[in-house]
């Protein structure tokens, strides 16, 4: 993919067929529209251009038809001035709480396919909308929207009014929060004594064990819990329970220790809330739990959690993703489990164009599996489109 | 109606405002009235503790005249605050009152604490039967501190919106609150002239103090840093820093990483924190190191100037032709460096 050079006929043909999408559909603006910055990045070009307010719709529009940008965002604040040149002119009102939810960051995420890859981030999305914002946050669902990125993953608004206004060291606490960072076991398991010795007319205690929270107390407490359940559920129901605990990232060896060490009655009695287990259990259940129940989050430029930035931009609702050629998307929250990017957001045309591809590749999109070979190939402008996005292709 | 002595021991309260209000006192008699005096000597107590000792001290509340003097002197110590004209002791001034407040709420019963709480709208739910506090996220996210790893929300109950939390933290919170509104009290209003009138041999001795308090701040070297050298980005951020001006998030993280790429360690980079005026070792350090890589498995890597300038925090008015040269503010200081070595 390094030394892929994307020609000129190529970008022609992404930007003209982009200028026909933009041409034949409407764009659903954002609220607060005239307070937002608006930036694009064009085809062949380089950088990207910046501080663009819109005061009206249809300009907005009709810049789109014309320019037929490769890339669209707006922002997630809104500012008295969104088209000033400096952050300090704009000056900021507030902003809404952005999770990026991409496939990037997620560890091994590169060794699979497309499909496999936004299949983990859904599983994230539903972590952190089911147990993070509707239960831990309390937030009510209709401040929570839910957009395909057009790429490899989703992107979460909160748009709770309370919320607006947070400043982006407070954002931190709650992406912290909700990545588990900086959990203290000391203050999820607590020293219970379990019996009492009389010395001199005083007592002193002569057991002690590590009480463990139930699953139904608040916050990360009853999570952990909850998460070390489902984890030994897990082993002890597995067929492989050496091969379970590698998934865990266990070493054979140690993995072979871990299960010697957990009998029956060490079960019972993690179950029961008690986890006197030894130091290498007590660790390996803690880092699981956490990691099986944290959300994993994109960094951005500064390896700063999106979230933290409360100037971000983000892509447009409507707007088309130059990589890929799909429409970024709302999703109702309850459409998210059937939701399938190479059906539901393949919205370019499907007329035929000839394209050299530089290697085989198969994909299923609309419904119409492409098993293709590399060389000269004629398929339809929207998988076109996706595979010169994605620098496998050109036109020809 | 509110015993005098609480109003006189939490003089912030509005009903402590009315009251002065209620009297008819004015601003004259208040400065020249005989009667005042001890309330006037008192004022000028709570600033010099304030300043010294981070506390703006605790008087004997006996009788009804000691009640009255002590919450007198509240008002005029806060518009002696003003005529100082320093942000630094402003800063300092604001956390001494909010700290010697906290002091007093911890031995209060909770509903009164509560009842404060709504005078800072603080959205705190508290029932007396099951004496379960609990604080939505977002106010405890604006005031509780969050530095202290025990504070991190995480590390606390989070349920539906709402956070538990004991008598003491909701005093430690009222804390944080009063401290925000002192500060904000004291940026938006002017001197009074008759006020500087009355206090000017005071007011100028504690000036003086503040400068001689400030030249040492400047004057001490940390490490190998060569503080002439730095860009004019982090020079701001860290003048503003000592000065005890509330430096946002960015720029606290740009300034550590910055000094942080430069191998300087936490406790020299807690040395340039620690003259700010609400500098707690603890919460900076823990601050410090989690951005450093101490205390988590990533280390940041400090912003770029066009970074900066998006956060704007690179001082636009200040840039030098250097600046137009380099993208990056740690390549200033190292062109500093190299500048002069040729130079030699
Ligand atoms: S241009 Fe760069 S180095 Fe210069 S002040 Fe701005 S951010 Fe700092």
């Amino acid at each position: 993919m390094e030394n892929f050079i994307t020609s000129k006929e190529s970008l022609e043909f992404l930007k003209d067929a982009f200028r026909k999408y933009y041409e034949n559909n409407k764009i659903e603006l954002p609220d607060r529209f005239g307070r937002r910055e608006f930036a694009f990045v064009f085809f062949g070009g380089k950088g990207m251009m910046r501080h663009i307010g819109f005061e009206k719709k249809i300009h907005l529009t009709n810049f789109l038809k014309e320019k037929s940008p490769c890339h669209t965002y707006y922002s997630s604040a809104y500012y008295q001035m969104p088209d000033a040149a400096t952050m300090q002119e704009k000056n900021w009102m507030g902003a809404e709480l952005i999770f990026d939810l991409d496939s990037d960051h997620i560890p091994e995420a590169e060794k699979l396919g497309y499909v496999e890859q936004l299949k983990i981030v859904k599983k994230e999305f539903y972590k952190l909308v089911d147990d993070f914002l509707l239960n831990d946050f309390g937030f009510d669902k209709k401040y929570i929207e839910l957009y395909f990125s057009g790429g490899r993953g989703y992107h979460c608004h909160v748009k709770n009014p309370k919320i607006l206004s947070l400043d982006s060291n407070e954002r931190r606490e709650i992406v912290d929060y909700i990545t588990g960072r900086d959990l203290k076991d000391s203050l999820v398991f607590h020293e219970q004594v379990t019996g009492t010795k009389r010395y001199r007319g005083r007592s002193y205690p002569s057991g002690k064990t590590l009480k463990m929270p139930t699953p139904d107390e608040p916050g990360w407490q009853g999570r952990i819990s909850k998460g070390i359940i489902e984890i030994v559920n897990e082993i002890k129901k597995s067929e492989d329970p050496i091969e379970k605990l590698k998934e865990y990232g266990v070493k054979q060896t140690d993995a072979k220790k871990l299960l010697e060490d957990l009998s029956e009655e060490r079960v019972t009695r993690i179950k029961e809330g008690r986890l006197d287990q030894s130091k290498t259990i007590r660790k390996f259940f803690l880092n699981s739990a956490l990691r099986k129940t944290a959300v994993s989050m994109s960094a951005g430029e500064t390896d700063e959690p999106v979230t933290c930035d409360i100037k971000r931009l983000i892509r447009l609702p409507g707007s088309l993703h130059g990589k890929t050629g799909f429409k970024v998307e709302k999703i109702a929250l309850d459409k998210l489990h059937d939701f399938d990017p190479l059906e539901d957001v393949v919205v370019l045309s499907d007329d035929l164009v000839k394209v050299e591809l530089k290697q085989p590749f198969n994909i299923k999109m609309k419904g119409e599996e492409f098993n293709l070979g590399s060389g000269e190939q004629e398929l339809p402008a929207y998988l076109a489109v996706f595979l010169i996005g994605r620098k496998m292709a050109n036109i020809i | 109606m509110v015993e005098l002595s609480t109003l006189s021991k939490y003089s912030f309260l509005n009903a402590s405002k009315n009251y002065v209000k209620d009297n008819g006192l004015s601003v004259e008699e208040l400065l020249d009235d005989p009667l005042y005096e001890r309330a006037r000597t008192t004022g000028i107590e709570r600033l010099d503790n304030a300043f010294n000792n981070r506390d703006a001290g605790n008087r004997s509340l006996a009788t009804e005249s000691d009640c009255i003097m002590e919450l007198l002197s509240y008002p005029i110590a806060r518009m002696i605050a003003v005529c100082i004209e320093d942000v630094y002791f402003k800063r300092r001034y604001a956390l001494g009152e909010a700290v010697h407040a906290y002091k007093n709420l911890i031995n209060e019963p909770t509903s009164f604490l509560f009842d404060i709480s709504k005078e800072f709208n603080l959205d705190v739910k508290y029932s007396g039967d099951t004496n379960k506090i609990r604080i939505y996220f977002v106010d405890y996210l604006r005031n509780a501190p969050t530095r202290y790893k025990e504070w991190k929300m995480i590390n606390r109950g989070l349920k539906n919106g709402y956070i538990q939390i004991s008598h003491r933290d909701l005093a430690r919170i009222i804390q944080e609150a009063l401290r925000t509104r002192i500060n904000e009290e004291l940026d938006s209003k002017s001197c009074n002239k008759a006020i500087y009138k009355t206090f000017s041999s005071d007011i100028k001795r504690i000036q003086n103090i503040v400068l001689i308090h400030r030249k040492n701040i400047e004057a001490a070297p940390i490490g190998k840093l060569d503080i002439t050298k730095l860009p004019p980005c982090m020079k701001t951020i860290l003048a503003s820093i000592q000065a005890g001006e509330n430096v946002p998030h960015m720029g606290r993280f740009a300034l550590v990483s910055f000094l942080n790429s430069l191998k300087l360690n936490s406790n020299e980079i807690l040395k340039l924190f620690s003259s700010a005026p609400d500098f707690e070792e603890e919460r900076t350090r823990y601050q410090i190191e989690h951005i450093a890589g101490r205390t988590s498995s990533t280390s940041y890597t400090p912003p770029g100037c066009e970074k900066m300038r998006t956060y704007g925090i690179c001082p636009v008015d200040k840039t030098d032709d250097l600046c137009k040269k380099k993208r990056h503010p740690l390549s200033y200081y190292k062109a500093k460096w190299s500048q002069e070595k040729n130079k030699k």
